[in-house]
């Protein structure tokens, strides 16, 4: 009996899907507003403002921890993320690296745990902060790839895109919501295309071909972006090509 | 600051992050902030990075084939074993079995701790207390008394033990394996000179195969794919035409363009039929060869082996018409007590057509005697049960073989084992043999341990194959075997051996010796050294074995034995790829993997022809009681059309009692019904040579396979097509 | 549209994808298999579980036909009433045929198996409501569903074994289909890599696991619209075309010598997997 109630509530549910669905309904607009995860607890209270904040200009031998950073390079430490799928947590190897020769905050709190766990050969039990899905594939270097090297854009500005104004944190919290519809924003935008004309690599019978050339200086444009739909991208009003990013599910999840 | 890192530091887990993360699968659908923790090195070399896979050279030790594996290692964790293309053995590519090899290493069902029997229950104790627990058992016993029965060894494992064995003054290291050609390597000893010769399938426009599963299971079934696959696409565009000749189709033999049922035990006498078909077509013959065959006209082979005068004929103008090819032989021909009569009529053949020196080749021989690998047979394991029944041996050791589930039970393995004082196992499992033991020692996975593996197959002269560790050891108290015998060796010989702190600086000691012969003299040991974890593999030419040709004629055949009525059935104890002599039975993946042929997955089955199953009533399903002259079984029946009426099947490897979740109560174990007949001539337990009845017991199940989505069936559908070689041409395909 | 013009513009209006010229730019991705080189040996399938975290489901439940073998091996008999098979069987290794029109998506309740631009059938697991209708509708059944929450499930990856799973890819719960993906994870690091390079995947560079372990190399993978990829010379010289429901060389008389042929054809999925007929000596 529970079986037929059970179907009934499923093929109810399943009407009401479908009557949705074939609806001409308005999407909702795609949200990037600003969401902020809660504060998290870390082994050793990381500040991110001291080592990637803004130098105060009043005081060039930024003597001040509270008053300005050392505007390190987020890639710095986090150096796996231009190369690798996550951004990673350094070595406590690099942490060392540059405090075994910093005396006069050799004895803070902070580092004098630092050093505990690095004479221990312990790794530090960091807590995931921009913790996704299971079912999503987010990759580190093909953002970094794109937008630092290939845009040189400022990496605290690509950084900041997904992770929010780190510069400013102590540990770090989420800015920015990480849903599905924030990373859409994104990737169903229009972004100009650098290659002229059709971007592919073509060879001798006009064929798109791994061992043709490419346009003059262009990056191929099914090499920068899918065409949502398979619509190829039209020129937008100044006449640049556009194509937006990635987006069908298979991108991401998998 | 310290810089220098150590080797096995990013061979460590980096944390179950990975795992936990993969695990909570779709549980977690939301983003998650602060609940779980990135674990992060303390240290890390250039080359690590986390979500990046490294990848290490090793050698795969889930048979002897000796091919050279590529380890995808994760955060220091290993996730996948893929081959490395330069080994010549295997060139890249690798079977379900060595695949299945991390199973071998996460296998839930290890044993971690050194365990002793007291009574009828065991006890945890440390390492120092089972090697003292040695040395006393030892004491007072002298070497004749202390017997080492291993499976196939080579490599410095094999030097070690060696030397152990000396410093013991015992000479009793018997080597066994139950599934062995050791019946050819007798026969070509005699025939070619060399037990075992190179086979060049590819270079043969038509192998003739008695019952060599070579695509499946036989001697090195990886590069002979390779082969074979060569062999299909065709010298100059002709295909390569495969014969199987034997009772029980294998692997090979539903990959025959002609496939012919043979009476099981006459595949001897349809050799000496074919090279007098040759003769009556035009061959000429050396004169002893056609006294030989004279008698073997095609009616009277027609008549004793089941094969049509028609087949015969067409078979023999094939083999004279293209030249050259291979003739090949497995345990379906050698599996009897006039094993080494077949074998003989078989190579003879092979000699006949000329293919010696062409399909059938030299063999390089391994430079250093003290690696190349000893090879096992069966006749191992029956000295040994011999020796322990006559209460000759007083310490025995075990050593990757498993004999109480692999020999027959009217040998009384299993009991005789009782009367010996002392036994220890150096085991990965509570297998059955290890439940019999005094002291069981666990050992490192494959995939934690150093080594050397020399195969005793060599396609291309010799390789030595090095395994590593892929990673940090899953369990603290597990100990490699060369760790262990380092061990041993050092409290027998203090003076030599504790110059090596492990088993590692042996290997790296022994192998930096014989460097002016692996490599350029001049170069540095570390860069020497670092290079030869990097290739997972040394290639040196070898000497090539002498071929010789001679023609043997004392070939003395039984005639076809007569029905017997109490046991009217020959009974095929069949081996497959993935599931061997069962010694990875608890590798779920390979449980779950279907049987080729039957698609069965998880159980054994009884083959029989559906015609004789149709005259004695049986469906698929039905429990059958298989029952020998030493025994009975039971086991469900499945009507299998390629298999002679006068045979049933079982396949071996399942029927555990012990070994694990995976394995134990899973099927049935036909070694244990197996009559004790051994080949005439070798000793060698002639595994075909058992007689059987079947009896339904009443009871019917639903076998569990997987036929495909069409039931095995394609009722006219388009679905599986084949096309015969005259409706096809080959050489404009890419 | 009049259900009537639906059946009769069919085949149009399911293949054709809205594109204005080229289909496939960069990539199509599309298999062979040689039926005469493959052995039916299992590597490939064995390969797979270990690529793709698939559970063992064990006796029973495979006895319940809950088996999760994306690649599984056919075994065919000849079915001429033959007393012995004395030809062999036939080995058929079967798998997500990637089908330009593929049957499965159309019926997706909820959008959670589409086409990608790179002519993969894909399957968003998060979105997957375990309707099976997709299941229902694959001519092919290679789509499997999780009917246990496998992850959990006792001896299925005990602690030890979960350190195999690979990180690549989602590993799957209760209630979602699941299926072969030519190892998109694969193909999408293939493709990551490379557009940081500014160029497209050449032939080879992408492997699926099964093609990569098979012994006797009877599988090749590839782009098929690359024209120098190993996969588009075999589709061309075996003369199959993608998206017809018939090969002109089918249509002319007394058929071709060609062994190239697409299972199921007839049923209009424009599958992406090309078999090679297995050849047997005409001779003996």
């Amino acid at each position: 009996m529970h079986r037929f109630i059970r179907l009934s509530i499923l093929l109810m549910g399943l009407f009401a899907a479908s009557s949705s669905y074939s609806a001409d309904v308005q999407l909702a607009p795609l949200t990037t507003a600003d969401d902020l995860g809660p504060a998290i607890e870390q082994p050793i209270e990381f500040p991110h403002n001291r080592h990637a904040g803004l130098r105060n200009p009043n005081d060039p031998t930024n003597s001040d921890p509270l008053k300005g950073g050392m505007e390190i390079n987020c890639l710095y430490c986090h150096t796996y993320a231009r190369r690798d799928s996550v951004a990673g947590i350094p070595p406590i190897q690099k942490c060392i690296g540059c405090h075994q020769n910093i005396e006069s905050v050799r004895e803070t709190p902070r580092i004098k745990k630092l050093f505990e766990y690095w004479e221990a050969k312990k790794a530090i039990p960091w807590k995931k902060v921009h913790d996704l899905p299971d079912f999503v594939r987010f990759n580190h270097e093909r953002h970094i790839k794109r937008f630092v090297f290939q845009q040189n854009r400022p990496v605290q500005e690509v950084c900041g895109a997904c992770h929010g104004d780190v510069k400013t944190m102590t540990v770090a919290r989420r800015q920015k919501s990480l849903a599905m519809g924030w990373c859409i924003s994104c990737h169903e935008k229009d972004h100009p295309v650098t290659a002229s004309g059709n971007g592919s690599l073509i060879n001798a019978e006009g064929m798109p071909s791994s061992m043709g050339s490419l346009a003059a200086n262009g990056v191929s444009i099914g090499s920068q972006a899918y065409w949502y739909g398979f619509k190829k991208p039209a020129a937008n009003a100044a006449g640049a090509e556009v194509a937006k990013g990635p987006n069908d599910c298979s991108s991401c999840h998998y | 600051m310290d810089n220098n890192f150590d080797r096995r530091d990013f061979l460590k887990v980096l944390g179950w992050g990975g795992a936990a993360v993969a695990l909570s699968g779709c549980g977690n659908t939301s983003v998650e902030d602060g609940k779980e923790t990135v674990v992060s090195y303390v240290e890390a070399a250039d080359y690590v990075m986390p979500g990046i896979s490294v990848y290490f050279n090793s050698t795969c030790a889930q048979c002897d084939a000796g091919c050279s594996i590529t380890g995808r290692v994760r955060e220091g964790r290993v996730l996948k074993l893929e081959g490395n293309p330069d080994s010549v053995i295997n060139r890249g590519k690798m079977c379900g079995l060595g695949q299945a090899g991390v199973q071998h290493h996460y296998n839930p069902d290890r044993v971690r701790e050194p365990l002793l029997r007291t009574g009828s229950s065991g006890e945890t104790i440390t390492w120092d207390k089972a090697y003292a627990l040695i040395a006393e058992k030892l004491n007072g016993v002298s070497g004749d008394q202390i017997d080492f029965l291993t499976g196939t060894v080579s490599g410095h494992l094999k030097a070690l033990l060696g030397n152990y064995l000396e410093t013991l003054s015992s000479k009793n290291h018997y080597v066994y394996e139950a599934i062995s050609p050791a019946v050819q390597r007798a026969a070509n000893l005699k025939s070619y000179g060399m037990e075992m010769p190179r086979y060049s399938i590819n270079k043969a426009k038509v192998v003739l195969s008695f019952g060599a599963d070579f695509l499946g299971a036989w001697v090195s079934p990886v590069h002979f794919s390779q082969q074979y696959a060569e062999f299909r696409k065709g010298v100059d565009g002709q295909r390569g035409v495969l014969v199987q000749v034997e009772s029980k189709m294998t692997l090979t033999g539903a990959n025959a363009d002609r496939w012919l049922v043979v009476r099981p035990g006459t595949e001897g006498i349809l050799a000496l039929g074919i090279i007098n078909a040759l003769g009556v077509a035009g061959l000429s013959l050396p004169a002893n060869v056609s006294a030989l065959v004279n008698a073997y006209d095609k009616e009277r082979v027609s008549k004793d082996t089941g094969v049509s005068t028609e087949n015969l004929v067409k078979l023999a103008a094939m083999l004279k018409e293209r030249s050259p090819s291979l003739v090949l032989l497995g345990s379906a021909a050698e599996g009897y007590e006039h094993g080494s009569q077949n074998a003989a009529a078989i190579n003879l053949l092979n000699q006949v057509l000329g293919n010696v020196g062409k399909t059938v080749e030299a063999s390089a021989s391994v430079p250093f005697p003290q690696i190349a690998p000893t090879i096992g047979n069966t006749a191992g394991a029956r000295i040994v049960n011999n020796r322990l029944a006559s209460g000759q041996t007083k310490v025995l050791f075990t050593y990757g073989v498993n004999p109480v589930f692999t020999t027959p039970a009217e040998m009384g393995f299993k009991d005789n084992m009782a009367k010996a004082g002392f036994k220890v196992a150096f085991a990965h499992y509570l297998d059955e043999t290890a439940l019999q033991a005094d002291l069981v020692l666990p050992l490192d996975s494959a995939l934690e341990d150093w080594g050397t593996q020399v195969a005793e197959y060599q396609p291309d002269g010799v390789q030595i194959s090095v395994q590593q560790p892929l990673m940090e050891k899953l369990h603290p108290n597990t100990r490699g075997m060369g760790d262990i015998l380092l061990a041993l060796l050092k409290q027998r010989n203090p003076e030599t051996y504790n110059a090596f702190d492990d088993y590692y600086a042996y290997l790296r000691t022994a192998l930096l010796k014989n460097k002016p012969q692996f490599a350029d003299s001049g170069a540095d040991d570390d860069v020497f050294w670092n290079g030869l974890l990097g290739s997972g593999i040394i290639n040196v030419s070898g000497n090539l074995n002498k071929l010789s040709d001679k023609m043997a004629v004392d070939i003395n055949l039984p005639a076809p034995v007569e029905k017997d009525s109490k046991y009217p059935f020959n009974l095929i104890p069949s081996v497959s790829a993935h599931l061997r002599d069962g010694r990875h039975t608890n590798q779920p993946w390979l449980q779950e993997s279907p049987d080729p042929l039957t698609t069965i997955v998880w159980d054994s089955w009884v083959e029989i022809h559906p015609k004789k199953a149709a005259e004695l009533g049986i469906v698929e399903g039905d429990i059958l009681q298989v029952e020998s002259k030493s025994g009975s079984i039971k086991a469900q029946a499945y009507l299998f059309p390629g298999i002679h009426p006068d045979a049933v099947s079982i396949p071996l490897g399942r029927g555990h009692e012990a070994m694990g979740r995976y394995a134990k109560g899973y099927g049935v174990n036909p070694f244990h019904i197996l009559n004790r007949v051994f080949d005439r001539e070798t000793g060698e337990l002639a595994m075909h040579e058992t007689m059987v009845s079947i009896s339904k017991v009443g009871k019917r199940v639903i076998v569990v396979k997987d036929e495909g989505a069409a039931g095995g069936h394609q009722d006219g559908r388009r679905i599986a097509l084949s096309v015969t070689s005259d409706q096809v041409d080959l050489s404009e395909e890419v | 549209m009049s259900v009537t013009n639906l059946l009769e513009n069919w085949a149009e209006f399911r293949h054709t994808h809205p594109v204005d010229d080229v289909p496939h730019d960069p990539y199509k991705w599309a298999m062979s298999i040689d039926m005469d080189t493959c052995t039916g040996c299992n590597a490939c399938s064995v390969a797979c579980y270990a690529e793709n975290n698939l559970p063992v489901v064990g006796k029973d439940r495979y006895e319940h036909g809950q088996a999760m073998h994306w690649m599984r091996i056919e075994r065919y008999w000849p079915e001429d009433g033959r007393e012995f098979p004395d030809q062999g069987a036939q080995f058929l290794p079967m798998m997500c045929q990637q089908c330009e029109a593929a049957p499965c998506e159309t019926v997706c309740p909820v959008g959670a198996t589409n086409h990608t631009a790179d002519g993969l059938n894909s399957q968003a697991y998060n979105r997957c409501i375990g309707s099976r209708y997709c299941s229902a509708n694959c001519p092919f059944k290679v789509r499997y569903f999780n009917w246990y929450d496998y992850p959990t499930t006792e001896n299925v990856w005990p602690a030890e074994m979960t350190m195999q799973l690979n990180p690549d890819i989602t590993l799957r719960g209760k209630g979602v289909m699941e299926k072969c993906t030519f190892c998109v994870q694969r193909i999408r690091a293939g493709e990551r890599s490379v557009k940081n390079e500014g160029r497209i995947l050449r032939d080879g560079e992408v492997q699926t696991a099964c093609q990569q372990v098979c012994p006797t190399n009877a599988i090749t993978f590839g782009n098929l619209v690359d024209p120098d990829s190993r996969v588009h010379q075999q589709w061309k010289a075996q003369r199959v075309e993608l998206t017809v429901d018939e090969q002109e060389k089918d249509k002319e008389e007394g058929g071709s010598d060609l062994r190239g042929y697409r299972i199921l054809e007839e049923l209009r999925p424009y599958p992406s997997v090309m078999y090679l007929e297995r050849v047997r000596e005409s001779a003996i």
